[in-house]
């Protein structure tokens, strides 16, 4: 893939990425000044995902990071916006929340007590659960982690 | 009833209040313990303790070897970032004595929840939940399904979220009707080509993304209890969406997604 293929690529995925976390920064009602800042964060977090494993890297240490940048970022931003950090960096993180791993796990479980045991249905409950609960906790413990080790004595904000 | 008999008392209303507004609106267990205690020393008390769990919240004030204690119940009202703002900005200007205990009542008073409109609400779900499927591969055709799916669903959960019903119902009836739409659009409709991931994408919006990360944050940070009741009301949340799913899936005689 040529450079310039990936740069459209991450362009796109940066796009895609900004309307969701608007979407669900309406959802938490986020106030209205800090629409544009969680539609850039999430882009941002998304975007730098995307070229973490386009670069190799696997999908939880990349959304790890990417979380960790998210919540370093927010945390700069909150200190002139008076605001928690949260505010911004969840409906940030969003496009990476992985739902559809989620739901993958739970709907199997479901389909194990309808129609019995199979390896295959234990397989995927298994692996999707695992998976995405790695995630969730890599990037909830990524955004948790900046501001316990920046401010552990004084308040953030 | 003399307000200026004890002002501690009065500070501990507030400082609870604080908290509780805090708890309602989906804050996480340490910033509410953290704000309820600068409010309260900001406004002279010498400390403030409080105990949170899922459903109530217990605060002392000591001031002087005096401790006053109180309980309020927490109901949840939903996930609102801009009462969270609000609090956070009176506590703040009680931190630099802009405010005495008068005005933060007054100002915790005026707090109005926002809201956004319903209609601009339901269109960026719907976007989103487009966007979603682009980003897990679903193509162009997926998103548009997503997108008309999820809106109608989304229009369904703020009507019956308006009507104060059960939060697991809710979820499992817009489950129910994403699914419906989508995957009917799909095997039916004229959408035909599409891949299946339009039907996952079309009910993400029911991903209880916030309580989760609230959760793990919780438990990270030392609030095991509220952290597990969070997680646990996650799962529940989670279930009730798939028991949707799965209805609709059998109902019509859908295949999953994979």
């Amino acid at each position: 893939m040529g450079v310039i293929d990936f740069l459209l690529a991450l362009l796109q995925d940066m796009t895609l990425a900004a309307i969701p976390a608007a979407g669900f920064a309406l959802v938490f009602n986020v106030p209205q000044r800090a629409l544009p800042y969680c539609a850039l964060l999430g882009a941002i977090g998304h975007g730098s995902r995307m070229a973490m494993m386009t670069a190799g890297m696997n999908i939880e240490w990349s959304t790890f990071i990417a979380s960790l940048l998210v919540g370093s970022i927010g945390i700069q931003w909150s200190r002139w916006y008076l605001a928690h950090p949260k505010v911004f960096t969840v409906a940030a993180v969003i496009p990476m929340f992985p739902g559809i791993s989620a739901y993958t796990a739970m709907i199997s479980a479901v389909k194990l007590s309808h129609f019995g045991y199979t390896e295959d249905l234990m397989i995927q409950l298994l692996t999707n659960f695992l998976k995405a609960s790695f995630i969730v906790g890599a990037l909830s413990i990524g955004l948790s982690i900046p501001g316990l080790w920046l401010y552990r004595k004084r308040p953030r904000v | 009833m003399s307000t200026d008999v004890n002002p501690q008392r009065e500070v501990t209303r507030l400082c609870i209040q604080c908290g509780l507004f805090l708890l309602q609106h989906g804050a996480e267990s340490a910033l509410v313990e953290e704000l309820s205690s600068r409010l309260g020393v900001a406004l002279g008390m010498d400390s403030v303790e409080s105990s949170i769990s899922a459903n109530a919240i217990v605060l002392s004030t000591i001031k002087d070897n005096q401790c006053l204690t109180t309980t309020r119940k927490n109901s949840d009202r939903g996930i609102n970032m801009h009462v969270v703002t609000e609090v956070q900005h009176i506590v703040i200007l009680a931190e630099h004595k802009l405010l005495d205990h008068k005005d933060v009542l007054k100002r915790f008073e005026h707090i109005k929840p926002l809201r956004y409109p319903r209609w601009l609400v339901v269109l960026m779900v719907g976007l989103s939940c487009g966007c979603f499927c682009k980003l897990n591969s679903g193509g162009w055709d997926g998103a548009m399904v997503a997108f008309l799916a999820s809106s109608v669903a989304m229009y369904v959960r703020l009507v019956l979220t308006s009507h104060h019903l059960h939060p697991q119902i809710n979820f499992c009836i817009t489950a129910f009707v994403a699914t419906t739409i989508s995957g009917l659009l799909i095997a039916k409709g004229p959408f035909a080509m599409t891949s299946n991931i339009a039907m996952a994408a079309s009910v993400l919006l029911l991903v209880p993304g916030f309580p989760l990360i609230n959760a793990v944050a919780d438990m990270f940070k030392g609030h095991v209890n509220t952290g597990l009741a969070r997680w646990a009301m996650a799962s529940l949340l989670t279930l009730a969406t798939c028991i949707g799913v799965v209805m609709a899936m059998s109902l019509w005689g859908l295949k999953g997604w994979e």
